[in-house]
């Protein structure tokens, strides 16, 4: 969702707007993604803003080195692959490097291409953070009796008849709230991260 | 068991069903296993499905995160009044006092917001009770909140109106930035109607009018409230007094919390299109907002409903609203029209201006107590053919020629009544055709529907009669109105 507090410090020069918009979009979405990330890596929390911003500018460097194959959104699927690298790679650091010292080591640090292929393990990772940020977002835009529901039945795995008795509602809006909650999380997601990579 | 409608099934994952298409659902959903599997593989494939619960699960079994269970979201909010009160006030020698705030004796805790904390306390040289609001801990971290509250309270204090909130002062260089309001005895806007439900017309029309004078007040400044709502729009006790509370505040600080988590607090079911959009807003943005009270006022329950915030906030940029009069029958026409004109996607569709409502709702007043010295202003008028407007005394023909037509139609063939709307097919009848719509001004188009109505409502040959023959309905009414009126 875009702000009028939204930073667009980050702003890049491409041949076509539109691939300005989405990176413009790209960034009011991951940037909240990645103060999350940065703060669940063990950042102290005044080095936070800092280290966003190195990782926003890493991505936006790689950004320059951007040419269509000519598919569709193609620059849109790149950017989600480029920004996974680079969070990767930055997961992948001895936490004492990223004590915020910032400046071009640490750019050189996380800077990459997108030929760069990560592990399997990393890239699980990062799904795994994406799907508790994504989760989080969602959890907020729903009415507490709705997101029990979706917890209760489907994290906890009990019978939706139970739950429904609990709630004090039909089972029938189990099944439509926590498909409409899953739905919306994987939407989230794929603001991010391409939706064939998510599926596969 | 009723039978499967696939069609609803995507339309239930983005929220948008209707009430009714909603109560269908989700008493099929109840029964139908068909239904519920293939909702759930819409929704994403099993392995998707089995991936995030797993995350989910892991996340709260591993770190012990409480992120997503409900202690987590309302151990923050609700800080405890006591825990505040050390933290926050000096201590007080009064044996009345919880604590010292600057020259304020603090008496008790009156209230949480989502932006911070509401204290009742007493000026002892000034004499007075005061409320005070200070910005909730977590917010005042932030030094952009910080700014934002600062400079909207003072812009706010600027605004000396009966209908706005006063500030007395406002602090912004301690630990936790506050302001100082005179102590009011009164009950929210939302409150009252939680208390009775829907309102009578005339308080619609009253408080409406009031909430736009508050609003005026602060447009002609330059400021724009952003966050006009029943929870911020203040009655005051025994007096028949609208006050418009928290300037700017609640939603200036909506605004840094969520650049930094994403996420929003609070509802946006009052925010206007340009709002919901994250696009800049003026002053018409209040005016959206404005329509959407008086929409709640009147029918019990905002415009744009949803289950979660992002399905409303698509709801308000989208989807008009459903007609006001088809909810709330009992209203004249031209209160729908009023209100769908705040309601309006574009903002330079609207009224004009806060003071432009503010007059009309007046004038409304007006008429509805002495509908015979004071006319319904002309730009609130339910649009009718300009031979109609001609003369009062053509009042009692006009109601056999609108009955006449609401007979014809019923004979109309089916294919004539597709597609239909009034104007073609009043020509096919023996009343004088309507002339060509007015020029400019602000008259809403010759339509005897509210102008909001979208054309492809009317597609359905059935529902296009029904709606003509309670439009016919209300059209007789008010001509009878007119006839009775005394000369
Ligand atoms: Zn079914």
């Amino acid at each position: 969702m875009r702000t009028p507090e939204t930073r667009h410090s980050l702003i890049v020069r491409l041949k076509d707007q539109r691939n300005e918009l989405a990176w413009a979009e790209f960034v009011c979405a991951y940037e909240p993604f990645l103060v999350r990330l940065v703060r669940r890596q063990g950042t102290p929390d005044r080095h936070i803003p800092d280290i966003t911003q190195q990782l926003l500018i890493a991505i936006a460097r790689s950004v320059n080195g951007w040419s269509s194959d000519g598919r569709d959104a193609s620059f849109r699927r790149w950017l989600g692959r480029v920004a996974r690298n680079v969070v990767i790679k930055f997961m992948t650091r001895e936490k004492k490097q990223i004590t915020g010292q910032g400046g071009s080591d640490f750019l050189q640090l996380i800077e990459l291409t997108s030929d760069d292929t990560p592990d399997e393990a990393r890239s699980q990772q990062y799904e795994h953070e994406l799907i508790l940020w994504a989760a989080e977002l969602v959890r907020s835009e729903f009415r507490d009796t709705s997101w029990r529901a979706f917890w209760t039945t489907q994290v906890e795995g009990r019978a939706v008849a139970d739950v429904a008795r609990e709630l004090g509602v039909t089972s029938g809006s189990i099944y439509m709230s926590r498909s409409r909650i899953f739905a919306r999380i994987r939407a989230k997601i794929s603001e991010v991260l391409d939706d064939s990579e998510q599926q596969s | 068991m009723s039978s499967c409608d696939p069609s609803l099934l995507p339309l239930s994952l983005e929220d948008r069903l209707s009430d009714a298409q909603e109560e269908f659902l989700t008493a099929h959903l109840s029964q139908c296993e068909r239904c519920q599997r293939e909702l759930e593989h819409l929704a994403g494939q099993p392995q998707v499905w089995s991936r995030v619960s797993t995350a989910l699960k892991t996340a709260c079994a591993g770190s012990g995160e409480a992120i997503f269970t409900d202690e987590s979201h309302t151990t923050e909010e609700s800080e405890s009044a006591a825990d505040f009160a050390v933290e926050f006030l000096s201590p007080s020698t009064d044996t009345e006092s919880i604590g010292r705030l600057g020259d304020i004796e603090i008496l008790e805790v009156i209230g949480h917001g989502g932006m911070g904390i509401v204290l009742k306390g007493f000026q002892p040289e000034l004499k007075r009770l005061v409320a005070v609001k200070v910005l909730a801990p977590q917010l005042a971290v932030s030094a952009a909140a910080r700014r934002r509250f600062a400079r909207e309270a003072q812009a706010t204090a600027a605004i000396l109106h009966p209908n706005v909130m006063p500030i007395l002062t406002v602090h912004s260089t301690g630990k936790l930035p506050y302001l100082v309001m005179p102590y009011v005895q009164c009950e929210s806007l939302q409150q009252r109607i939680d208390r009775t439900g829907p309102l009578e017309l005339v308080d619609i029309l009253r408080i409406g009018m009031q909430t736009a004078n508050g609003l005026a007040a602060a447009h002609a400044q330059g400021l724009v409230h952003r966050d006009v709502k029943p929870a911020n729009i203040l009655l005051e006790i025994g007096v028949e007094r609208v006050m418009l509370t928290d300037f700017g505040l609640a939603r200036a600080i909506d605004d840094a919390s969520i650049t930094r988590t994403g996420i929003i607090a609070g509802t946006p079911q009052y925010m206007s299109p340009e709002q919901a959009r994250g696009e800049p807003v003026d002053s018409r943005s209040d005016l959206f907002s404005l329509g959407s009270v008086l929409y709640t006022l009147a029918t019990g329950r905002p415009p744009f409903r949803a289950e979660s915030t992002y399905a409303i906030l698509r709801r308000l940029t989208d989807e008009s609203p459903h007609p006001l009069r088809e909810i709330a029958p009992q209203y004249p026409a031209w209160l729908g029209v009023l209100i769908h004109k705040l309601l309006e996607k574009q903002p330079s569709d609207r009224w004009t201006s806060s003071t432009e409502v503010a007059q009309l709702l007046e004038q409304c007043v007006a008429h509805i107590q002495q509908p015979a010295v004071f006319p319904l202003p002309a730009a609130c008028q339910v649009a009718k053919p300009k031979w109609w407007r001609f003369s009062a005394a053509r009042a009692g023909v006009a109601v056999v020629v609108a009955l006449s037509l609401a007979m014809g139609m019923m004979f109309l063939p089916p294919l004539l009544r597709k597609n239909s709307r009034l104007e073609p097919t009043m020509a096919t009848t023996p009343a004088p055709a309507p002339p060509p719509s007015e020029s400019g001004g602000r008259q809403p188009p010759e339509s005897p529907t509210p102008p909001t109505a979208p054309t492809t409502e009317w597609n359905h040959g059935e529902e296009s009669l029904a709606r003509l023959r309670k439009d016919l309905d209300s059209w007789t009414r008010d001509a009878q109105q007119l006839w009775k009126t005394p000369k």
